[in-house]
């Protein structure tokens, strides 16, 4: 039999993200603290977010399709359009940023760069027209901003991304 | 000799003790976390174009077979008489099941930041330091049934619907096929709402926390969730045995959006250099027992 585990393609050291090296439960406090601190400075920011992303008038989920409908190979309605805008905007007092780089750099994932307070958030695109992000394997959204919120949503307030992506 | 994997309810003490304390000791030597990085360095999605070996795609099923039998012997290096327990998710469906207990897989992440405090996994023991994850905790994380938006496992049901289906795999062979054995036990749906998740799909969504993202094997029941969704693909070859046991046959041709990005079933499979036909008897490595 082959032997075990050939590893393949590099894998980034967290060695490079993790700012210090603390010991684990003040380290934890001392980040809930900050977390909570930025929270109340951006909230203010989080309501302007909000009437300006109101005012790009968001589109709908796609509707829901029955299980057995063939594939069409096509993206599903909802699915981000050519020139899906940028974001940057506040969200549950996490910064959440993205742009489409899939012009300069075709092997980016899901052809986007986005980060959750500046850490990246790996996101890879499904066959359907959706973004998935490494924070949640099993459900995509139709752009990299739901995808980014919902990993926000996912990463409650004491966690951050570790900069890890696939 | 084959040896036999148990369902994780009729483990003795002793059984438990011996497969958490091979765990724990394979995590000491850093063996483990290989298998952490492996799963997520093949984590392709199919809307990429490149091969994709894992998920969304006919060699789910191998893949992960071969990936269980390489775990099961590094656990076997550590003591040779301990097999990998399998989760029967459509009986065991409670966060008070006996899985969740403190010798075996240890309870549910706390509400405020859902951290597992219970159990051989649990931060404060100091044997399961998270090392190679998506997020920068180092605690092990579980949200048993998501309680905020609850939503309930897989049922007896949802594994009948796959099993009914005689065609193992169908084109686009992907997270999109309609119909097929593979993707619907492996759980893609076009649903929305809980509808969306679908038997493995459902089970990593039901755990929650490391279970959802791409360090699941972080949380330790990631193997029974597989050794459980290997034995229905023995289940289903037992009651389809006129099927093909796998699909496609061939590779894809260059018209083929799916050319180059799916194992056929004589074809190589990564990182192992096996075929997915080389994948489909076992019992001469082990058997599924109660």
């Amino acid at each position: 039999m082959a032997p075990l585990l050939n590893r393949v393609g590099p894998v980034p050291s967290r060695a490079h993200t993790a700012p210090c090296q603390e010991p684990p439960a003040p380290r934890l406090i001392d980040r809930v603290t900050r977390r909570h601190l930025l929270g109340v400075a951006a909230s203010a920011l989080l309501a302007a977010g909000s009437v300006f992303r109101l005012a790009q008038a968001p589109r709908e989920a796609s509707p829901p399709v029955a299980l057995d409908d063939p594939p069409s190979g096509e993206p599903l309605p909802g699915a981000p359009l050519p020139g899906e805008p940028s974001f940057d905007e506040m969200y549950r007092g996490r910064r959440i940023q993205g742009e489409s780089v899939a012009s300069r750099d075709p092997h980016a994932p899901g052809g986007w760069s986005v980060t959750v307070d500046g850490r990246p958030l790996g996101l890879m695109r499904r066959a359907d027209g959706g973004y998935l992000s490494t924070v949640d394997h099993f459900q995509s959204y139709a752009t990299p901003l739901a995808a980014a919120r919902a990993a926000v949503d996912e990463l409650g307030p004491s966690q951050a991304l570790s900069g890890r992506g696939h | 000799m084959a040896h036999t994997r148990k369902n994780q309810s009729s483990l003795s003490r002793a059984e438990r003790r011996r497969f958490v304390d091979a765990v724990l000791k394979l995590k000491r030597r850093g063996e483990y976390d290989e298998f952490v990085r492996m799963h997520i360095d093949y984590y392709v999605s199919d809307g990429e174009d490149r091969l994709r070996v894992a998920h969304m795609t006919p060699s789910f099923f191998p893949w992960h077979r071969r990936f269980l039998i390489e775990f099961e012997r590094a656990l076997q290096r550590i003591d040779s008489g301990v097999t990998v327990p399998y989760w029967d998710w459509t009986k065991d469906r409670s966060p008070a099941a006996s899985l969740w207990g403190e010798d075996l897989m240890g309870g549910n992440g706390r509400r405020s930041d859902r951290r597992v405090t219970t159990g051989p996994f649990a931060y404060r023991n100091g044997h399961w330091v998270i090392k190679e994850g998506v997020t920068d905790g180092e605690f092990l994380t579980r949200d048993l049934g998501r309680p905020h938006d609850p939503l309930d496992l897989p049922t007896r049901r949802d594994v009948a619907w796959a099993m009914a289906d005689p065609r193992y795999d169908v084109p686009p062979w992907d997270s999109r096929a309609p119909r097929g054995f593979r993707n619907k036990l492996e759980g893609w749906t076009s649903a929305s709402g809980k509808e969306r998740w679908r038997n493995h799909n459902r089970v990593h969504r039901w755990v929650g926390g490391h279970m959802l993202g791409g360090g699941s094997v972080n949380d330790p029941v990631f193997w029974l969730n597989h050794a459980f969704v290997d034995l229905l693909w023995d289940r289903w070859r037992r009651r389809h045995p006129r099927s093909a046991p796998y699909l496609p046959a061939r590779p894809p041709g260059p018209g083929s959006s799916q050319y180059r990005r799916v194992v056929a079933r004589h074809e190589p499979m990564p990182p192992w250099d096996v075929r997915p036909d080389d994948l489909l008897e076992h019992k001469r490595l082990y058997t599924y027992g109660s």
